[in-house]
Order: structure tokens, then C-alpha cells, then sequence
């Protein structure tokens, strides 16, 4: 599982290759605790349907984001 | 000369490579519609120069060449060598008319009737294939007017307006906006959209958003696809269509015309604001320079304030205003002072207000003529400041004199520890020359930095080269050039060109068979001839590699003999790797016969000789059957050496660093007498050792066979050799100064420096000197 909550409930972790099945458990995450921060630092790939959920619900981002990709062109001028 | 004819001459010649190079590549990868389009552009743009300075002849033929190519471009006409030969000879003609037009400002008087019969052979060509009036007529190119674009497509131009700018500006290109809308139920299909973003070739821009308004978190489905992805990318239609290939459906194209680009930039934003951001960006610029101390990053500091400024003031089209922003940098980085950036960025300011509601000046010429001016707002806008050689030969020396003059003050130092025995005062002078040492070294290493220029330079030749030699021999050869943005000193690579000729040449006749050949010999019919430049610390490295036959120790062994190149029993001893190594021996040549692309007396030794002048090594490794590679392993600049002043026979002698791999003291019982020699064994090697006295015809200062001797090893060429010496008295860098006058032709040294007491110190060339 690439997707992660902290004990606390107030970080949410994507780690490593986040395929499309991590799309679930992340909005749910988002849905349960709204406020949590989601920190993409150590996500090594992003799915679509990841970065759906993301820009949908909008968390607050710790980050860079791992996926070199994504950090070029999605967060920092979509996000 | 003015300006503007000195502009048209420097744009003119980069027109004349660009297309020389793309007509290349063309013929040899394929008549890609893209292709077509930039050498159209190109000749298109030298037309309209052409118009500029008034010159009709080159305009005329120009234009029979560009019809040409836009009856191709429009698919009337189709491409073939032929019309790449004319093409390139017409561009030939042009770079011709150029060096005439920039030695005696205007064209000759046979001009006009060169380019009737040019005109004449260019539109031949097309009347051939039938292609009618009209057909040439519609060939004529039109792009959408900006006005006209999706309004998705100006805000992704908007939102990323720099970066694209910056990007056409370095290497134009054709642009295109897609925007792709996944279907809602791809995720179940395993697709992965943002997979297909990654590909994107050259993507400029980028953006994701909702395709339709997203709902609230609670109600999102995570699996069904709501997203639109936008983006631009310069890598051209071809690749994206093959990117988008599976998707057509979801996926929209349009071309963003480049004028599209450049009246967003007049137009698009309020010219106000442009200016208000530029001048935000100059104020933080001004900041920075401030904030810097007389340190270490002062040189980074000046560098990067002086390039933020001048991009943002080219942002707003004030070229003016960046050139003289850059000129400030060049004073600045030259006499390490900030503050005539300072001063620079000062003025800039002044000018702003002004500058913004008047036209810039350079837009006074493009409003005022051809369509090729309003085109030359798309190329890159060269960021090259031209001076003159001689100006900055002249700071390379005061540099150097400089370091000389500071080589001084250590010596006072010494004389003040030495023979006033006043160590307080050595030191604090000790001090001095160390801040005016690293000071010096500094400037000298900007300076050289400005004579730093990409092998690119002579690279560019080669593929014009290599295609008319692979005709005229009828092989079939592809031209592979690899780092060539490698930089390094122009005084080398402007002596690149003529071993490197020679090298391809050789790889191209000698080294690369018949297409039968090497059908029997189960290789493809077109070879591969690969240039490949890299840098390797202080050094760079320029491989050329060929995948032709190889060379054959055995024959080199055999034309050794006859050529008497070597004595036999050395012949003898030398393993197959080194045997190569004697093609570049003078007298030397492998082929059958003289031919008329190499061969005419030049030969591989004329390499290795240019390359050891300016400080390089020349080396060959081949299988036969594979192919060769001749690396060229040369300095950055050769402006400084680095030298060991040794002592010998009572009198001090420098020897190139380059030339020494260690200093070795020998006890007495180390070395021993082989033959009429004396020699010692260093790592399992046997080295000879020489007496630099003896060499130098000075008495021996040490009585043979006496307490350790002290051993200065050496490797030229291979060639290990042990020179024994006094002692070493220091290790310098210096400038070398050729030997002049009388002396000039005295053999043995490599020329001369003025140590920091006055004395002159004769470098040698160790070479000539050790038997």
C-alpha cells in the first residue's frame, strides 16, 4: 500500500509508485480527516487518478513531490 | 560597414548552416514535412535580409529556391537529391555573395548574371515535375492569426509566455497546443493519461483542470476520468499525433503559430505592466549586486544578475537596453567591480519609462520593411557579444603579466625572510600575494572563460563534408556528432578543423569499405562515422569513430618495414595495440593509393604534430573488422602552463608539468648500468635514465655513482624516460613566450617566462631534447 495515514491522523503519506488502486483509500483518507496535509515527498509516481483525487479535493501539499514530473508541471503551476 | 550590414552578415551565415544542415539531415532521415518547413523558413528570412541590404541578385535567387521548396512543402513537388544538391548549391552561391558583400560591401559584378542562371536551374527543377503558377501560388504559407487561436490556447501561452519564448527563441520550432480529454472510463482501460504528458516532447506548457466542475469530495468517484490536460510542446506534430495515436478522439491539435507568440508579447499584456515587471526584476537585480561582498561569488553574483536583467529587458524587447546591460557584464566580470552593472542597471531604469512608450529602435527597422524583419523577431536572438579577438588577446596577456608581476612578490617575500631575516613582514607580504594570487588567477580564468567557444564551430562543417565525400566515393556514411557543445579556448578549436578534416577523410576513405564489402562482411551498407566531444576535467576529449574495416597490425607492421619508420628489432618487440600507433609516424601511409579525398601527402602524422602543438595527445585504438577510433585528448586553454623549474648543471631550466608523472629519489643501489645506460625499475618497467646536464652540455655537478640521485619521470608520447636533475627548485604557472628574434629557431625548448626575479627561465621541450 502506497498510501498511508500517520498514527495522528493529520499527515496522510503517498510513498513510492502510486497506482491507480491507491485513488480509493486516498479519497477516503481525504474524505474521513479534511484537514489532514498530504505529503508526496517520498511518491516516486503518480497515477492519473491519484492526481485526480488531489486536485479535486485539494489538500495542503507537503512537499516537493517525488515524481519529477509531476513537481515540474503539475505542482507548481496547477496546483 | 554598419550595423545592420554587420548584423546581415552574422545572421546570413547562421541561415546558410542552418539549412546546409537541415537539407542534410533531410535527405538522410527523410523529408519530414517539419523539416521542409524550417528550411523554407531559413531561406525565406536570408531573402528578406537580402532585401534589407539591398541586395536583388541574392534576393533573386532566393526566391526561385524558396518556391521550390514550398511547392514541396505543399506536397506539388516531390523531394529528391537533386533538388537537395541545387539547394545546397544555391545556398553555396549565397555564402559566397555573403564573404563578398562583407569584403567589399557589395556584391560582384558577375552577381546578376550568377543568379539568373541559378534562378534559372532552381525553377527548372520545378517546371519538371509540372508544378503550375497556381499551385506555388497556394504553396505560399499562412498561419491562423492570433486573434483567431482557442482561448484555451492563449492562456496556456500566457501562463507559460517566458519559458516558451526562451525555448522558440533557442531553437525555433513549430508549436503545438493539445488538449486531451481522457475518457470518463480509461482508468478501467489500464490507461494512465498523465503517462502520456511524460512523453510529450519538448513540452512548453502545461495544465490539468476539471472537465467538468468537480464535485464535492464527499461525492467524487476516484475512478472515473473528469480531467482535461493541456499543454504545448515544440517537438513537432509527428510526435505528438504518434503520442496521441491510440486517443484521437479525445485529443485536439492546433498549431500555435510563432507570430501568435510574438503579438502576445507586443500586445498581450498590457505594455505597462511588461514594463513594471521589468522593472521590478532590474530593482532586485540591483539588490542583489548590492548585497554581494568583494568575495568569492562576486563573479557568479555579476554573471547571473547581468543575465536576469538582460532576459527580462529582451522579455520586453529592449535589446538595446540588454546589450548594454551585457557589455556592463563583460567590464564588470573583467575588472571584478560591480558596480559597472551597477551603473548599467542604474541607467536602465532611467530608460525605462522612455523606451516603453516610444518604439524600441529595433522595431523602427522591422516595421518599416519586409516580411523577413517581422520573422526575425521568431530566431533566436543572438545573446553573443562580438568582440574583436585582438581585445581580449590583449586582456589574456595583461593577465598574464599580471601573474608574472605577482610571481614577484613572492620572491620579495623570500629575500625578506632570507636576507633581512624579518619573518613579521615576509608574512604579512606572503599574505598580500596570496589574495593578489587568487585575485589574479580569477581574472585570468573570466578572461579565458571569454575566449570559451563550443566545438560546434567546427563541428557544423562535417555534415556537408561527409555528404559530398560519401557521393563522391559512393558509400553510404551517416554522420554522427555527439557533445557538441563541449566549450574550449578558440585559439584550439580554431586548430581543430584541419586534423580533424584529415581524420574523417581517412575514416571515410581508408577506414569505411565498398557497400558490397561490407554486405559480405554481414555489416549494414551505410556506415557510421561518429565525432564525439566530451570534457574530462580540465581537458576534453574528441573522438572520431568509424565502424569500417579497421586496422590491420600486420599491414602496418609490413609498411613499417618498407618505410623504414622503425628499426626492425623495435618493430619486433612492439605488441599489435602499439603497431598502430605508427600510422602516425612521419613517412606513414596505409592506403593503396594516393586518392583525391585524403592521402596527398598529409598524413596521420600532420594530426599528431598539430595536436601536440597546442598541448594535446593524438591515440588510435582499432579491431580489425569493427573499426577505429582516433581520440584527440587536448587542454581547455593553452594559454598557461604549468612548469617545475629544476636545477642542473649549475644552471635552473623549466620542464612542462604535463610531461612530468612523478619525481622518484633513487638510492644508489636502485639504479643499474644496462648496457652503456643507467636505468631503474619503476613498477615493473625498466626506465632509462638521462642526465639533464648531460643533454644540456654543462659539466656534471655530482660525481657519478655518489649518495641518491634525483629523478624527474617523464612520458612523452609513451615514451618513459627518467631525467635527473639537481633538484627542483619550484613549481610555477606561467605564461610561455615563444622564443623570438635569433632564437627563434633554436631547437630543444618550448620557449621562455620571466621568473619573479627578473632572471629568464628556458623552458624546455623535452620532445626535442630526450633521445
Amino acid at each position: 500500500m502506497s498510501v498511508r495515514r500517520e498514527d495522528d491522523g493529520t499527515t496522510i503519506v503517498l510513498d513510492g509508485h502510486c497506482a491507480v488502486e491507491e485513488a480509493e483509500p486516498l479519497l477516503q483518507f481525504l474524505q474521513a480527516t479534511p484537514a489532514a496535509c498530504l505529503d508526496w515527498r517520498q511518491c516516486t509516481h503518480l497515477h492519473t487518478a491519484v492526481l485526480q483525487v488531489i486536485l479535486a479535493a485539494r489538500p495542503q501539499l507537503i512537499g516537493p513531490c517525488g515524481d519529477a514530473w509531476v513537481q515540474r508541471w503539475v505542482a507548481s503551476n496547477v496546483l | 560597414m554598419n550595423a545592420l550590414h554587420e548584423q546581415f552578415i552574422a545572421e546570413a551565415r547562421e541561415l546558410i548552416h542552418q539549412a546546409t544542415d537541415d537539407l542534410i539531415a533531410m535527405e538522410r532521415e527523410g523529408f519530414a514535412l517539419e523539416r521542409i518547413d524550417r528550411v523554407f523558413r531559413a531561406f525565406h528570412t536570408l531573402k528578406g535580409s537580402a532585401g534589407v541590404v539591398a541586395l536583388p541578385a541574392m534576393g533573386l535567387t532566393l526566391h526561385a529556391a524558396e518556391d521550390l521548396l514550398a511547392a514541396i512543402h505543399a506536397g506539388k513537388l516531390d523531394a529528391s537529391s537533386a533538388i537537395v544538391d541545387q539547394a545546397l548549391a544555391c545556398l553555396d552561391q549565397v555564402a559566397r555573395w555573403v564573404d563578398d558583400f562583407e569584403a567589399g560591401g557589395a556584391l560582384p559584378p558577375s552577381a546578376g548574371e550568377d543568379a539568373r542562371s541559378m534562378a534559372a536551374m532552381l525553377r527548372s527543377l520545378l517546371s519538371e515535375s509540372g508544378v503550375t503558377e497556381t499551385a506555388k501560388k497556394s504553396a505560399q504559407r499562412s498561419s491562423a492569426p492570433a486573434g483567431r487561436l482557442p482561448k484555451w490556447v492563449s492562456r496556456l501561452i500566457e501562463s507559460h509566455q517566458g519559458r516558451i519564448v526562451d525555448e522558440t527563441r533557442e531553437s525555433p520550432a513549430e508549436l503545438f497546443a493539445f488538449s486531451y480529454e481522457p475518457d470518463s472510463q480509461c482508468f478501467f482501460n489500464g490507461d494512465d493519461p498523465l503517462n502520456l504528458m511524460r512523453k510529450v516532447p519538448r513540452l512548453l506548457a502545461f495544465h490539468a483542470e476539471a472537465h467538468e466542475t468537480w464535485p464535492p469530495v464527499a461525492d467524487l468517484d476516484p475512478f472515473a476520468c473528469n480531467l482535461r490536460l493541456q499543454g504545448i510542446s515544440a517537438g513537432g506534430h509527428a510526435e505528438l499525433a504518434d503520442i496521441f495515436r491510440l486517443v484521437p478522439d479525445q485529443v485536439r491539435l492546433v498549431e500555435v503559430p510563432l507570430e501568435a507568440l510574438r503579438l502576445d508579447q507586443a500586445h498581450g499584456a498590457d505594455d505597462d505592466d511588461r514594463v513594471g515587471l521589468i522593472r521590478v526584476v532590474i530593482e532586485e537585480q540591483r539588490q542583489v549586486l548590492r548585497a554581494a561582498n568583494q568575495g568569492d561569488d562576486m563573479i557568479g553574483r555579476i554573471g547571473a544578475v547581468s543575465r536576469a536583467a538582460a532576459n527580462a529587458l529582451r522579455y520586453g524587447g529592449l535589446q538595446d537596453l540588454a546589450d548594454a546591460i551585457e557589455r556592463a557584464n563583460v567590464a564588470a566580470l573583467s575588472e571584478r567591480n560591480a558596480g559597472h552593472l551597477l551603473s548599467a542597471l542604474d541607467q536602465t531604469q532611467a530608460l525605462l519609462p522612455r523606451a516603453s512608450s516610444a518604439v524600441p529602435p529595433d522595431a523602427a527597422v522591422v516595421s518599416g520593411s519586409a516580411d523577413a524583419q517581422v520573422e526575425e523577431a521568431e530566431r533566436p536572438a543572438s545573446r553573443a557579444l562580438r568582440v574583436d579577438e585582438g581585445k581580449i588577446d590583449a586582456l589574456v596577456n595583461l593577465a598574464g603579466e599580471l601573474i608574472v608581476a605577482k610571481n614577484g612578490i613572492s620572491h620579495l617575500a623570500r629575500r625578506l625572510q632570507d636576507e633581512l631575516e624579518d619573518r613579521e613582514l615576509a608574512r604579512a607580504v606572503r599574505r598580500e600575494h596570496d589574495a593578489i594570487e587568487r585575485l589574479a588567477g580569477e581574472m585570468h580564468a573570466a578572461i579565458l572563460q571569454l575566449r570559451m567557444v563550443p566545438l560546434a564551430q567546427v563541428f557544423r562543417s562535417f555534415p556537408r563534408l561527409v555528404r559530398d565525400m560519401s557521393q563522391r566515393l559512393g558509400r553510404k556514411v551517416r554522420l554522427v556528432t555527439n557533445g557538441e557543445t563541449t566549450e574550449a579556448d578558440k585559439a584550439i578549436v580554431d586548430r581543430l578543423f584541419e586534423p580533424l578534416l584529415h581524420l574523417v577523410r581517412n575514416a571515410l576513405d581508408h577506414g569505411i569499405e565498398n557497400p558490397e564489402q561490407r554486405r559480405t562482411a554481414g555489416k549494414a551498407e551505410g556506415a557510421t562515422v561518429t565525432m564525439r566531444a566530451s570534457r574530462a576535467g580540465d581537458r576534453f576529449i574528441i573522438e572520431v569513430i568509424d565502424d569500417g574495416r579497421g586496422i590491420d597490425p600486420a599491414i602496418v607492421r609490413r609498411r613499417a618495414r618498407e618505410r623504414g619508420v622503425i628499426g626492425d628489432d623495435e618493430l619486433a618487440a612492439l605488441p599489435d595495440d602499439q603497431v598502430i600507433d605508427l600510422i602516425f609516424s612521419a613517412g606513414f601511409s596505409t592506403a593503396a593509393e594516393v586518392s583525391d579525398i585524403s592521402g596527398r601527402g598529409v598524413g596521420m602524422d600532420v594530426v599528431r604534430a598539430t595536436v601536440e602543438r597546442i598541448g594535446g595527445r593524438a591515440s588510435v585504438i582499432s579491431r580489425v573488422g569493427a573499426g577505429t577510433t582516433v581520440r584527440l585528448d587536448l587542454p581547455m586553454n593553452i594559454a598557461m602552463s604549468r612548469i617545475m623549474v629544476v636545477s642542473a648543471g649549475g644552471q635552473i631550466f623549466g620542464i612542462p608539468m604535463d610531461a612530468v608523472t612523478e619525481t622518484v629519489r633513487l638510492a644508489p643501489d636502485r639504479v643499474s648500468r644496462i648496457k652503456n645506460n643507467d636505468g631503474f625499475v619503476l613498477r615493473d618497467r625498466i626506465v632509462p635514465i638521462c642526465s639533464l646536464a648531460e643533454l644540456m652540455k654543462l659539466p656534471q655537478a655530482r660525481a657519478p655513482g655518489s649518495d641518491a640521485r634525483l629523478v624527474v619521470v617523464t612520458d612523452i608520447s609513451g615514451k618513459v624516460i627518467a631525467l635527473e636533475i639537481d633538484a627542483i627548485e619550484d613549481r610555477l604557472e606561467v605564461v610561455l613566450k615563444p622564443l623570438q628574434g635569433l632564437l627563434s629557431n633554436a631547437r630543444g625548448y618550448a620557449g621562455t617566462t620571466l621568473l619573479g626575479d627578473g632572471r629568464v627561465l628556458l623552458v624546455l621541450d623535452l620532445k626535442e631534447i630526450l633521445p
